[in-house]
């Protein structure tokens, strides 16, 4: 399978007339695009901001963070999404780099929203504080979730997958910048010195862990809580294969831009042919029931087994209760005398003296570790805030309070925040960029 | 000019060798010993000099201490150093036992280092920073600098980097930091990853502790031969205890006669554990160590015979060094009286 992703550079983002990539200008019509969202008519109200590195913003409540893309041909970016079903991971498809799509609640939050900064010390805390950001904010009529702290946050997620592919189609009959390819035949008769290197397999543990459907990530559409895991190819993930979900405090959750970015499958894909033979990806999942995540490791140990492979790398989209997949996916790699590196951020409490995950092995001798969620961060106020900030307080995000009686509320009357790192918008980015990790102090 | 205070004992402050360890604390003005390089290396002045022999802050602890606490009451000063200890025992367990006493009563930070084959380092690692220190005296210098490099950070409010960096034993804390060339968990990964795959030797970011397993026993052959002892963890002790054992991180253990007793009273014993709520043990200290049953029991003859002490400390924040000093005393008491099996009572 042959990937072709051709990518166009945003440097600066501007509203004006036509929607248009010039000379790495990205111009959208704000009336145009916001008539496009307005079409779902659950969306109540709608307005759409810039927030580019540098620019004195605060966004809170955040739920989705896409990149804009086109495909070409006419295809879908999110077959069974946003589109029909078709296949993902081979043709082209081309990209807005440095560039996306955030959706933020207008008022109300969940468990499952973050905070993101454009400038100061909380900048450094996501990803997308580095990126230049067109950002959706609205609110919906989905009254029934109103004031749940669990949101499915449907109309506002779809509405960002879909401006992502609206903007994404000013570049459709240009040529790109440059473009990366990605391929990988079959897993079997590839060329011998390919053949020579150990094989290994990317095993990723995306969020499943809602028995009810529509908060989980989705694969072609479909629910990951109702799969056993099963063999992808890699492109399938980088093309818009995996959308990103509604559920886990938000700094362990990947966004459907990391998904189509995902830095660990590009990292192996670049060792591929060189240091390893990089088969492909084994796409598991994480659940609740000790049966299920008992089930999931058997059938990753059996696919890595049956596939060959020499050495496999296990990330999991979350913490706490998925620490039992992901610790019991590596034992039983172990076991099936896979070599295995895991990929995780931990939970050592505000003080740093908590067991780093609920559960431990010996046989994890090999764990890049991405961040603590419960690490304390205390920012100052921000001139422009893209959003409701009292939801931070107010909603259950899982970094955030209402009030405590030695900290006080999260959220200040100056505007000034103190919270838990859980609440940073994919902040942990086990997904590969974090430039985090943890010491012992 | 910041203030510090240090601590060194007989030997280093000058007074003599062994035959000095009994004497009691004296605080000096100005420096004496390590304390004369402490005055070179730190960004503050050391006002005064604590000397204490190791024996008589090993064997009259808590007078040792409340002699010190005493003597720096009313001294103003901003931070607390004692040591270097190197590797002698005795010395280490000083530093550590004075230093988490200044802090706790005066809140200033405090710094010590000690060898790493030596006991203070378990006893007070989670408790305050120390360094790693030499295992011979001609280590002073160097051990001093590594002491005043944190200090001096601690003294001027600068981030202490981790225990790896700053070469100081980790304190059980975990926190997340970013790493200097920012390289993504993606390519560290990668780096794992070949390494492991090739069998050449890697790091992991997230060390497992090593479990150290102790083999469940085989069950008892002849119970109604069996001479049965009871040992608990969950702090249940005589009222008054007489063992001063702590009520958490426990050091001391005791052991009690109940030889002549039927069942443990309420008001007689209680716990003195700090870990859970002690309401339903002080009503009936039985639940955590069942006397009771136990001698219902031997008079069914459904076991031999009962040690005639049950033994006592508290389990939590213990660390597992010292439970296990702790149980290789207890265990001498229960071989001389032919003890088959031991009922191990946690909370």
């Amino acid at each position: 399978m042959k990937l072709e992703i051709g990518n166009f550079y945003v440097k600066d983002i501007v509203f004006g007339e036509q929607l248009s990539l010039k000379d790495g200008v990205l111009t959208i019509n704000k009336e145009e695009a916001l008539a496009f969202i307005r079409e779902d008519d659950r969306i109540t109200e709608a307005e759409l901001y810039i927030a580019k590195p540098g620019d004195k913003i605060r966004m809170c409540p955040v739920k989705e963070a896409v990149e804009p893309r086109i495909r070409p041909d006419g295809r879908s970016i999110f077959p069974g999404y946003t589109g029909d079903l078709a296949k993902a991971g081979e043709g082209v498809t081309y990209a807005l780099k440095n560039c996306s799509v955030l959706v933020a609640g207008r008022h109300w939050g969940g468990f499952q929203d973050g905070v993101i900064d454009m400038s100061g010390e909380g900048q450094k805390y996501t990803y997308f504080g580095q990126l230049n950001n067109i950002v959706l904010v609205a609110d919906t009529n989905e009254e029934f979730e109103r004031n749940e702290q669990q949101k499915k946050n449907d109309a506002l997620r779809r509405a960002g997958h879909k401006l992502a592919e609206f903007i994404g189609a000013c570049v459709k009959d240009l040529t790109p910048e440059d473009t990366e390819v990605y391929e990988l035949g079959g897993m079997i008769r590839r060329d011998a010195d390919t053949e020579k290197l150990p094989s290994v397999v990317y095993v990723m543990q995306p969020q499943s862990q809602m028995e009810e459907m529509g908060y989980n990530d989705l694969v072609y559409g479909w629910d990951m809580n109702h799969v056993v895991p099963t063999v992808m190819h890699p492109n399938e993930v980088l093309d818009g294969a995996m959308v990103s979900g509604s559920f886990m405090p938000v700094s362990s959750k990947w966004a459907t831009y990391d998904f189509q970015n995902c830095p660990n499958i590009k990292a192996l894909y670049r060792e591929h042919g060189k240091t390893i033979n990089f088969l492909g990806v084994i796409m598991s999942n994480l659940n609740v029931a000790l049966e299920q995540k008992e089930r999931s490791a058997l059938f990753v140990a059996q696919i890595a087994n049956s596939l060959g492979a020499d050495g496999a790398v296990v990330a999991e989209e979350g913490y706490g209760n998925p620490d039992a997949d992901f610790v019991g996916c590596i034992v039983a790699l172990e076991d099936a005398g896979v070599k295995t590196v895991g990929i995780t951020n931990e939970c050592t409490g505000r003080d740093g003296q908590s067991q780093p995950l609920v559960t431990l092995d010996e046989k994890c001798d090999a764990i890049v570790s991405c961040g603590n969620v419960s690490q304390l961060i205390e920012l100052p106020p921000m001139e422009t805030v893209l959003g409701e900030l009292q939801a931070l307080a107010r909603d259950g995000l899982s970094g955030g309070w209402e009030d405590d009686e030695i900290l006080g509320p999260s959220v200040r009357e100056d505007g000034s925040i103190i919270m838990e790192n859980n609440s940073m918008f994919c902040g942990d980015q086990v997904c590969g960029w974090s430039p985090k990790t943890m010491k012992e102090f | 000019m910041k203030k510090a205070i240090v601590y060194v004992n007989q030997f280093f402050g000058q007074v003599g060798g062994e035959e000095q360890a009994g004497i009691k604390p004296q605080l000096h003005e100005g420096q004496i010993g390590p304390a004369m390089q402490f005055q070179k290396e730190l960004d503050a002045d050391v006002t005064h000099t604590i000397i204490c022999g190791d024996n008589y802050m090993g064997s009259n602890t808590e007078e040792a201490v409340e002699e010190i606490l005493g003597m720096l009451d009313g001294k103003e000063f901003d931070i607390f150093l004692a040591g270097p200890a190197f590797q002698a025992g005795r010395y280490t367990v000083a530093c550590g036992t004075i230093c988490k006493a200044v802090k706790e009563k005066f809140g200033v930070p405090v710094v010590t280092s000690m060898n790493s084959e030596t006991p203070g380092v378990d006893m007070f690692k989670k408790n305050m920073y120390i360094m790693k220190g030499g295992n011979i005296a001609s280590k002073m210098k160097q051990d001093v600098k590594a002491m005043a490099r944190v200090a001096n950070k601690l003294l001027n409010g600068q981030p202490v980097k981790s225990a790896d960096e700053e070469g100081y034993f980790a304190r059980g804390i975990r926190h997340q930091t970013w790493l200097e060339d920012g390289k993504p968990a993606s390519e560290r990964m990668v780096e794992m990853l070949l390494k492991k795959l090739n069998g050449e030797p890697f790091e992991t970011e997230l060390p497992i502790p090593k479990r150290d397993l102790v083999p469940i026993a085989p069950a008892v052959k002849e119970l109604n031969e069996a001479r049965i002892a009871l040992v608990t963890t969950g702090g249940i002790v005589p009222v008054e205890n007489p063992d001063r054992i702590q009520s958490a991180s426990a050091t001391r253990w005791g052991r009690y006669d109940i030889s002549e007793t039927d069942a443990l009273e309420g008001g007689v014993y209680k716990t003195i554990h700090a870990g859970f709520d002690p309401a339903a043990a002080d009503a009936d200290p039985n639940v955590i160590t069942p006397i009771d049953a136990l001698k219902v029991l031997e008079k069914e003859g459904v076991y031999g015979s009962l040690h005639p002490y049950f033994y006592s400390t508290v389990g939590t924040g213990t660390t597992e060094a010292e439970a296990q000093r702790m149980a290789k005393e207890m265990v001498p008491y229960l071989e001389k009286d032919h003890v088959d099996a031991v009922i191990m009572v946690s909370t």
